[in-house]
């Protein structure tokens, strides 16, 4: 069921060009001791924490341990390690190198959200603040990035290492709407998420959903006993009136 | 048209009644709504969408016979009724076997095929069910159902409520107040499956299928309620099969089948519920008014066309004023020294399935039929876990019971000595010319000279915790080269150092391991292993931390400060019957992994892996053969140079060996309350008492047979003046018993034997 189906063309178009540059984050690697320590240790540790979990479960723990808020770019593994607060895409691409260490196929995602203007203006200030760039900021929306993981089904689903959940394949307009993504694959290749598919290594642009509208549902009449009348629905939130006294 | 609606309480474990009254309002404006309760504690009831309230005694007074009267004579008038709780349905089931055209509720049969924890009829969705085990079934197994799910268990009542137990003692106690609330022993557990949780809801008169939807939690109370969700129509792969089964089970009335999704998309079915979900109006939101689907087809009068305003929805809540006429009541009075008043169950619910099952007995197989009868995916094997090995048998039947001192340990000599020859014989066979395996018994888990002996005799190396556990080995015959030194404190107490050399010492933390490489480099310490116990992530206090890259790295760096002529080994200890097995053995390759890491970062090769702890008897039998070899060979791929293994199976060796014998010195039968027996035994013997069941025989003087205890009300409390002072609870005496009776608590072997501690013998 569609309810209500609005394009996402011309908000998703100034986003999509204003990052369209944008490199997906990576780990730097040092070479040295220091740096295949830390990442054995992150990895040694992913394991560990996954408990008798599905190979295929985000890396929550990453989120335990540290806190959203800006990273310092180039982030290399030996430091990553001693950070307090990682942003999202130290986050994403810990992840998703911890995906690879687990043998699950994972592929950086960059994504574009909607927010409204309070959030835009108070995470411009807090990034300020601490003297880190905030161009992941612009005209009301926001450049995130998490990874996909390969399904069984031959799907993906799509990790969103900072709010550790699974990002719905369906989305909606309003605040916090995804608007578009791109995935990295080292070769062409298609992914279906839900309904939609998309080619990697380019900007996708997704439908977004109505989450209210009044509209009466088609109904499915070879599954119904009965002939059903039409007449003048109420509304619920007409019903509350008419028979709440609230 | 007069619809009756049941089921209005309100609190965060919602019924359904306000969710029909709203959605059955939206398709008929003009339908005279009438709430049904059975308590004005209830807040459903001054929702002003029902036009009238029914206000029926709570459950525990109601005359059921002339409540189905008056219900009856309702329905004949043409009055519609839905229930709204599980237990409504199945009262009225009860009064209508075969239905009543104007009760849309489904039927007797339905009922008994749609029970949990089995649900009967599901078979053709695509779904499958949680393992579970009937509590009906021996204490032996509901253990070793817990281990074998990792203690992620749930706990459930026959109808409502779950508790999740962690151990044995949270078990027992949550099974003991789950059966005084339901007035039953049959309850269930069920291994907790990890993921997403979504419904399906359905409705469906005399067979047919009217409509169904998905809906996924998207936000949930603490119990795990629905609090917001989105609501999707159901696919066909679901809806083809859902059709015939409901056309099979000629289902009337609302459902809802709750599931949860794991993260490999797989559905497990926790319950299907014989009514509309409270969280039913979320539907009507998104277009599907299935409460106005059912009175349509019910009825044949024309529902309103339902407008789809939206396809998510999420509660508020909300403070309403009251109904005329029904003030609130006041609140009873809280016992002295208690918190709060609880608002759970005001209806009387848990009183109405007391009544079902003296009403009906047959309630009891219909209620849950698969409870009668051993899980098909549980652990059990009938009856098994009331046998008591043969073995143990023969070992008692040498004894002189009948003039045996109690309490008194017994042991079970070729019990004992059979585990330590297979031991022995296994890791015989399955050394190679490139791996030697070796066991090691832990002095710890019983240092009883006669197992110590049979250990040796073997072929074991003994592992001591404390320099004491040395000599003790020692004194005992093994030389100091076989035996392994390990643990946080394996230096107390001081002085009591053999100067030659050991088989192997793991260094417990970073300063045990500066203060070994420290001696040995001074030619102060000598072994033919050095090695290390890591500590994983969250699983233990014992061994050298590895909580963040700097701990790997000093440990990385320490590791060249190990004598370069000696073996350099891993030690990894973890009480399977604590973490379950499956935990267990994630861990194993947890800690294989890191083993690899520390290999490869170091430069130094792990010659020696030393693995166990902790199992529990029955599982180191099941594991020992197969997935030993699995084992090593999982280990393969990761530590290739390994050339020792050392299997130390713990308390598995020690736990059989011994049985405890105690006496009844009183039997206390009351009327009114659960027999009571006192023994001459205590915790003071049994400390394990809270952690495992023990498999308890009655020995009967006169013939001097030995009879496995059941399952039964009688609670066996132990001589101490101690309040926790309980060696069983839930037992079955054999009639007849009396004071001076033996009762024999076998798999006392272990931290049984080795942790008693004298206690009110003055």
């Amino acid at each position: 069921m569609v309810v209500g189906f609005e394009g996402n063309t011309s908000d998703a178009a100034a986003s999509i060009a204003y990052w369209e540059g944008f490199p997906v984050s990576t780990i730097s690697d040092h070479g040295e001791q220091c740096c295949r320590i830390a990442r054995e240790w992150f990895i040694g540790t992913d394991f560990s924490q996954l408990g008798t979990g599905d190979l295929r479960s985000g890396p929550r723990w990453l989120r335990k341990k540290f806190k959203w808020g800006p990273s310092r770019w180039p982030l290399y593994w030996c430091e990553a390690g001693k950070e307090k607060t990682l942003d999202c895409g130290a986050l994403a691409a810990l992840s998703h190198q911890l995906l690879l260490g687990r043998g699950v196929s994972s592929y950086p995602a960059q994504l574009i959200l909607k927010f409204n203007d309070v959030s835009a203006s108070h995470w411009k200030a807090t990034w300020r603040e601490a003297g880190s760039s905030s161009a992941w900021i612009h005209d009301g929306m926001i450049y995130h990035e998490g990874c996909a993981v390969e399904e069984e089904s031959g799907g993906i689903k799509i990790w969103d290492a900072t709010a550790t959940w699974w990002i719905n394949p369906k989305q909606f307009h309003g605040y916090a709407g995804l608007l578009a993504l791109r995935l990295y694959a080292p070769s062409p290749t298609t992914f279906t998420w839900g309904e939609e598919r998309f080619a990697a290594n380019t900007w996708h642009t997704l439908k977004l959903h109505r989450c209210t509208s009044a509209l009466p549902r088609a109904r499915r009449e070879e599954e119904l006993p009965v002939p059903t009348a039409a007449g003048n629905a109420l509304e619920n939130t007409m019903m509350i009136n008419e028979h709440g006294s609230y | 048209m007069k619809i009756y609606i049941g089921g209005l309480y309100s609190g965060t474990s919602p019924q359904p009644g306000i969710g029909l009254s709203r959605s059955l309002r939206t398709a008929y404006p003009g339908a005279y709504l009438i709430g049904v309760e059975y308590s004005n504690r209830s807040s459903g009831i001054h929702w002003p969408g029902f036009d009238d309230i029914w206000l029926q005694r709570p459950w525990e007074e109601l005359d059921l016979s002339t409540y189905a009267r008056s219900i009856t004579a309702l329905l004949d008038d043409g009055a519609l009724w839905i229930p709204g709780t599980d237990l409504e349905a199945l009262w009225l089931a009860s009064v209508f076997p075969s239905g009543h055209p104007s009760l849309l509720s489904p039927p007797h049969v339905a009922l008994n095929r749609t029970s949990k924890p089995e649900v009967a009829a599901h078979v053709g969705l695509p779904v499958d069910i949680p393992p579970y085990i009937s509590t009906d079934e021996p204490d032996w197994d509901l253990h070793a159902f817990c281990r074998k799910h990792n203690w992620r268990v749930w706990l459930k009542g026959p109808y409502y409520e779950a508790y999740r137990v962690q151990s044995w003692d949270s078990l027992e106690r949550v099974r003991a107040g789950l059966s005084r609330l339901w007035h039953t022993q049959r309850l269930f557990i069920q291994s907790h499956v990890s993921g997403y949780e979504e419904s399906v809801m359905l409705c469906a008169y005399n067979g047919e299928l009217l409509d169904a939807v998905s809906m996924r939690k998207r936000e949930l109370t603490e119990e795990g309620k629905t609090w917001a969700g989105d609501v999707t129509p159901l696919t066909d792969d679901f809806a083809a099969p859902l059709r015939e089964i409901i056309r099979a089970l000629n289902w009337t009335g609302g459902a809802e089948l709750e599931m949860v999704r794991d993260s490999q998309g797989k559905r497990w079915l926790l319950e299907w519920n014989p009514r509309f979900p409270a969280w039913m109006h979320g539907a009507t939101l998104a277009g599907f008014n299935l409460p106005a689907l059912l009175v349509e087809s019910a009825t044949g009068i024309p529902a309103e066309i339902t407008k789809v305003t939206s396809e998510e929805f999420t509660r508020v809540v909300l403070e309403i004023p009251l109904r005329d006429g029904y003030p609130l009541p006041p609140l009873p009075e809280p016992y002295s020294g208690s918190f709060g008043h609880s608002l759970k169950h005001p209806s009387g619910m848990p009183t109405l399935a007391g009544r079902l099952h003296t009403l009906d007995q047959e309630m009891n197989q219909r209620q849950s039929p698969s409870l009668g009868r051993p899980s098909q995916k549980g652990t059990s094997a009938n009856g098994r876990g009331n046998l008591v090995p043969t073995s143990f048998l023969n070992d008692l039947s040498t004894q002189d019971l009948n003039n045996l001192d109690t309490p008194s340990f017994v042991f079970l000599e070729s019990t004992a000595a059979l585990l330590f020859e297979k031991a022995s014989a296994f890791a015989a066979a399955v050394t190679t010319s490139e791996q030697q395996i070796l066991n090691a018994y832990s002095i710890k888990t019983n240092p009883d000279a006669r197992l110590l002996k049979l250990a040796l005799k073997a072929g074991f190396l003994a592992e001591a915790i404390s320099l004491l556990e040395v000599q003790k080995a020692i004194e005992i015959g093994w030389r100091p080269e076989n035996i392994i030194l390990n643990g946080p404190g394996k230096w107390w107490p001081q002085g009591l150092l053999p100067d030659a050399s050991l088989h192997a010492i793991f260094c417990d933390s970073m300063a045990d391991l500066t203060r070994v490489t420290t001696a040995a480099e001074d030619g102060r310490l000598h072994a033919k292993v050095f090695g290390v116990r890591l500590r994983l992530p969250t699983s233990s206090r014992f061994g050298i931390s590895i909580e963040g890259p700097d701990g790997l790295h000093a440990l990385v760096d320490s590791i060249a400060k190990f004598p370069k002529d000696s073996l350099f080994g891993v030690h990894f200890h973890m009480a399977s019957s604590s973490v379950g097995v499956g935990q267990w053995w994630h861990l194993y390759e947890s800690m294989l992994r890191w083993s690899s890491s520390l290999e490869r970062l170091s430069g130094r090769r792990i010659d020696v892996l030393d693995i166990g702890g902790g199992w529990f008897p029955d599982d180191w039998d099941s594991v020992r053969e197969p997935e030993f070899m699995e084992a090593l060979k999982r280990a393969k791929p990761f530590l290739p140079n390994v050339s020792e293994v050392i299997s130390e199976p713990g308390k598995a060796m020690a736990q059989p060996s011994m049985a405890l014998a105690m006496r009844v010195l009183e039997v206390q039968k009351m009327t009114d309350a659960p027999t009571e027996a006192v023994v001459d035994g205590s915790i003071a013997e049994l400390p394990m008492y809270f952690f495992y069941p023990h498999r308890i025989l009655h020995h009967n003087s006169q013939t001097g047979d030995l009879k496995p205890i059941r399952r039964g009300t009688t609670r066996l409390m132990g001589r101490l003046c101690m309040e926790h002072d309980e060696v069983a609870s839930g037992v079955e005496l054999p009639e007849g018993t009396r004071a001076g009776d033996m009762l024999i608590f076998c798999d006392a072997g272990g931290y049984d034997r080795s942790m008693s501690y004298l206690f009110g013998r003055g």
